[in-house]
């Protein structure tokens, strides 16, 4: 029988029946943006980027304290994040995911390593040089979808990206 | 995009969605395992490759190798948003069990 995923399984029983009250439950009726993909995958060019609120050390961490103040509010901006980082070089702060893990293997979320593995392999065309995390706690995301995002894209284009592998915490 | 929770995306309509029943916060696999983070995002690849129109949804085979309650994912400090609506967390819980 084909497997049909629990996205509730993990989630504790009282906070699972709060959230699914505002889940609909048939599919998306609206139109859904589409770009067929014009070459196999071992031609393609892609970058990752995740919601789990990963920053450079050297870069400002997303902000946790005023969302500790404003608990509907959610760190709107991006970080960029070189595909060759390592562990040692990241900050994570995400208050609704243990971010311990992320801290130990970034490849749970962000797998840089395994898509430059595929890279050298042919088994994708390649990794670009950056990669990218947002913060996914967004009850408003007009900030995240008019100012951060297309600041995102833009530099995506600029380094020639055809697809992106999205990853959410 | 990759995703634990495939029931959100109804709310927006993805180009393509692949579903993987892994702990949040751990979507391509455990800490160290290579060989399983690879199985993950080499089907997530092949979906890509294969869907052909848009709001596909692929569900991943694979089973956690944790009972939920064991996982550990939540965070270390209670989530401001859910510490805010503690009382109507609590209240959809009893509800949902009648």
């Amino acid at each position: 029988m084909t497997k049909v995923v629990d996205g509730f399984k993990f989630m504790p029983p009282s906070l699972g029946a709060w959230i699914g009250k505002d889940i609909p439950t048939e599919n998306y009726q609206g139109e859904i943006p589409w770009t067929p993909l014009k070459k196999p995958i071992k031609e393609v060019r892609f970058s990752l980027m995740t919601s789990a609120g990963i920053s450079l050390k050297t870069d400002p961490p997303f902000d946790m304290e005023r969302e500790r103040q404003e608990p509907a509010w959610g760190d709107p901006t991006s970080r960029e994040l070189p595909s060759t980082i390592r562990e040692e070089e990241i900050n994570v702060n995400h208050l609704h995911v243990n971010t311990d893990y992320i801290k130990q293997d970034i490849n749970i979320i962000l797998p840089l390593s395994r898509f430059t593995e595929f890279e050298k392999e042919g088994i994708i065309g390649s990794l670009a040089p950056t990669c990218y995390s947002y913060y996914g706690f967004q009850l408003d995301p007009t900030i995240l979808l008019t100012e951060t995002m297309p600041k995102v894209a833009s530099r995506m284009k600029e380094e020639e990206v055809e697809a992106v592998l999205l990853t959410p915490a | 995009m990759l995703t634990p929770t495939p029931e959100f995306n109804r709310e927006l309509g993805f180009p393509r969605t692949v579903a993987v029943e892994y702990p949040y916060g751990r979507p391509v696999g455990e800490v160290g395992d290579v060989k399983g983070q690879r199985e993950v995002l080499l089907k997530t690849l092949g979906a890509l490759e294969n869907a052909k129109s848009p709001g596909s949804v692929v569900n991943l085979p694979f089973e956690w190798h944790e009972a939920p309650q064991d996982t550990k994912w939540h965070p270390s400090e209670i989530s401001p948003i859910v510490k805010l609506f503690l009382s109507e967390i609590k209240k959809a819980g009893t509800e949902s069990r009648r």
